[in-house]
This record gives C-alpha cells, sequence and structure tokens, in this order.
C-alpha cells in the first residue's frame, strides 16, 4: 500500500469507524459540556482539531530522539504549548467565543484524545500518517459536536443561532430547556451512541 | 546512571525552551489585542457598577486618584469618575486565583452598585457570592459600616472565602473613597 492511500484511511477512520467520541468514548466530558450549541460546538471543534494536527505533527517527528521514559511530559509540553496559542489567539481575535467557551480551551490539556492520540499512534507512526490521523479524528470529533449542538439547541430553544443569524427556527413552541441543560447532554449523546451501535449491528449481519 | 539522568533532563529542558520560544511570541503578537479586550471588559463592568450611567463613555479614569489611592491601599487598581459618583476597581485573591470587582460609590459614600470584571472563581460555589444577589447586599453600605463577614456580612454557604474577598474589596473601596472624595 502506497502512503497515499494509508494516510486516506487514517484521515477516514475518524469518523464512525474510530471516531473518538462515539467509539473511543475520549474526551467526553468537555464534549457534553459545550455541545449546547452550534457555534461552540464549530470553534471547540476547530480550536481541538489544530492542537490535535499539530502535536500529532511535532510527535510523530521528534519520536525518533523521544527517550521512553519521558515521553508523556515531552507530550504534555507540546499539546499544552499549542493550546496556550489557542487561547491566546482566541481571546485576541474572537473575544465572544472565548468568553463562552471559556475554561473549557485550556481544559483541552488534558482532554484525553489529544493524549491518546500522541501516545497511541502519533508516537509509533510517520508525520504524515499522523498528520491524517489528527485530522481525521478532529473531524470525527467535530462532526459529533455539530451534531449534538444541532439536536440540543433546537431543541433545547427552539431555533438555531450562527454568528448572531438565525438560521432555523422551530416557530412558536415552548422548548424543552432540559436539552441545553446537563440531562439533555446524556440524552442527546445516548440517543446517537444507539443509533451508531444499530448501524454497526445491521453492517455485521 | 547519572549520564543517562543528564541525557533525558537536557531533552526536556530543549523541548521546555523551544515551545517557550512559541509560546513568547504568540504572545507578543496577540498582547495588545487581548490588553484592547481587557480594557473594554473592565470599562464595561466600571458603567454597570454604577447605576444611571448609561455607556462608557461617560465615565473616565482619574490616573492622579487612581495613583493616590493605591498608594495607600495596595489591592485599589483604578479609580473612575463621572458625574454620578466614583467606580473603584479593586483587585484580590480570591479563592481560585484574582478576583477584580468594580465598585460604584455615589458622592455621598453610599455603595450603589457593583460588577465583576475578572473571576476564577469555582462555579456553583464560589461564583455564587458573586451573583448579583449576593453583590446587592452591599448597596448602601457607607465608610461607618464595619463590613465584617459573620457580623454585619452574611458569608454565602459554600462560598465563604470569595465572600470574605468581596467584602473586604467593597471596604477598601469605601475606605480609598473617602481617600479621594472632593
Amino acid at each position: 500500500m502506497n502512503e497515499e492511500t494509508t494516510g486516506w484511511q487514517e484521515f477516514r477512520k475518524g469518523f464512525i469507524l474510530e471516531n473518538p467520541l462515539m467509539v473511543l468514548m475520549v474526551g467526553l466530558c468537555s464534549s457534553l459540556a459545550i455541545s449546547t450549541r452550534v457555534e461552540n460546538g464549530i470553534f471547540m471543534g476547530l480550536s481541538a482539531t489544530f492542537v490535535l494536527v499539530f502535536s500529532n505533527i511535532i510527535i510523530a517527528s521528534i519520536r525518533k530522539w523521544t527517550p521512553d521514559q519521558i515521553r508523556i511530559p515531552i507530550f504534555i509540553v507540546v499539546i499544552a504549548s499549542f493550546v496556550t496559542i489557542v487561547d491566546l489567539s482566541l481571546k485576541a481575535y474572537f473575544p465572544p467565543v472565548y468568553e463562552r467557551l471559556g475554561v473549557w480551551i485550556p481544559l483541552i490539556v488534558v482532554n484525553c484524545i489529544i493524549l491518546a492520540r500522541a501516545e497511541g499512534y502519533a508516537y509509533r507512526n510517520t508525520v504524515w500518517n499522523s498528520f491524517m490521523d489528527g485530522l481525521g479524528m478532529g473531524a470525527g470529533y467535530t462532526m459529533v459536536l455539530l451534531i449534538m449542538g444541532v439536536i440540543r439547541e433546537l431543541l433545547g430553544t427552539g431555533k438555531i443561532v450562527l454568528f448572531d443569524k438565525q438560521i432555523i427556527s422551530l416557530g412558536p413552541f415552548n422548548p424543552p430547556a432540559i436539552f441545553i441543560l446537563f440531562p439533555g447532554a446524556f440524552l442527546t449523546f445516548a440517543c446517537l451512541m444507539a443509533l451508531l451501535n444499530r448501524y454497526k449491528m445491521r453492517k455485521k449481519e | 546512571m547519572i549520564e543517562r539522568m543528564v541525557k533525558l533532563g537536557v531533552t526536556l529542558m530543549v523541548v521546555g525552551m523551544v515551545a517557550a520560544l512559541g509560546l513568547g511570541l504568540t504572545y507578543t503578537v496577540t498582547r495588545k489585542k487581548i490588553e484592547q479586550y481587557d480594557k473594554q471588559v473592565e470599562a464595561q463592568a466600571c458603567r454597570s457598577a454604577l447605576p444611571g450611567v448609561k455607556s462608557v463613555s461617560e465615565i473616565k479614569e482619574d490616573k492622579k486618584l487612581s495613583s493616590k489611592a493605591s498608594k495607600k491601599y495596595q489591592d485599589v487598581q483604578k479609580v473612575f469618575t463621572c458625574g454620578k459618583g466614583y467606580i473603584f476597581v479593586v483587585k484580590t485573591k480570591g479563592y481560585g486565583g484574582p478576583l477584580t470587582l468594580a465598585v460604584g460609590i455615589d458622592r455621598s459614600g453610599q455603595v450603589k452598585g457593583m460588577a465583576v470584571v475578572t473571576s476564577k472563581e469555582t462555579i456553583g460555589l464560589g461564583s455564587k457570592a458573586l451573583e448579583g444577589s449576593y453583590l446587592g447586599e452591599f448597596n448602601g453600605k457607607t465608610a461607618k459600616d464595619r463590613l465584617k463577614v459573620g457580623e454585619d456580612v452574611q458569608a454565602v454557604t459554600g462560598a465563604t472565602i470569595t465572600s470574605k474577598a468581596v467584602t473586604s474589596q467593597v471596604k477598601q473601596a469605601l475606605e480609598a473613597f473617602d481617600l479621594v472624595k472632593q
């Protein structure tokens, strides 16, 4: 198999086969917390993807001379640096988003998706494949955040607002606020998981 | 053994140095924008700390008063003035880190309102002492009040440290008011 097809496979697996949230089940707490709005999902997804891609690239390229005993501290330093870069840039250029995502941006440092990919993938694979892996994982993560955001915002507030513009409105009805609260996160996530499992079972048969 | 430890240490140091360099660069690039933003947040908080002030342009920092007040009361950062009274920006140590409040005091020396500038208090615990219902308790207080938690001020359950911080900030603002009032 040549480089490119593997790279493409690495990218694709992040969506369904090895989706970080739905299949690997890592990095759940921040995603449950911020998926109240589609807009949050976009920015959180992009931030995490940025960190994933760049930390994967750096870790894969220095893996040859990273001593085994201190690889975790090195990963953390690399990841934390990129998170801080995202944190500062968001604060400088998108302050309203920064305020809404608040503590969850710095917490990307301890988001298990990123450390899991660094340790489980980038540390053992080529730079190109790690890049594709980071991109795919980030895209899969963003995808789930968006789906959850759409469901929760639409059901919880009765409309979807993107960049101060109303995109969809369900008209006059009293939206059940539970969907933008924590129980709504679990309900939505559980339903998505059930759907995915059903799909997988069907495929197996 | 020692050789290996040195090697590990040096590797970690190199990684740390490269990371620090990257962060330093980002910081330099974004610093101006972030300062601007922080200033805006502060001005907004100050505006809402004194009822009746409609726009940010009505209030202005009085640098002379600021330095006069902060010389005597270290926690007082800035003094803003406007026709209705004074606003003191006070920064102390809260539970989760620095806690900055804007305290609005009218010309007669009564606390009229308060607003949070920045806070790192725990959401759901410390943050309860920063909600309007608690901050409102200080309205009408003057420099004559003792402002002691447990005496004339109640602490919020689960937010004792934050309550104490808020109280001391109001106290300092009132004392600073006595110093700078004209």
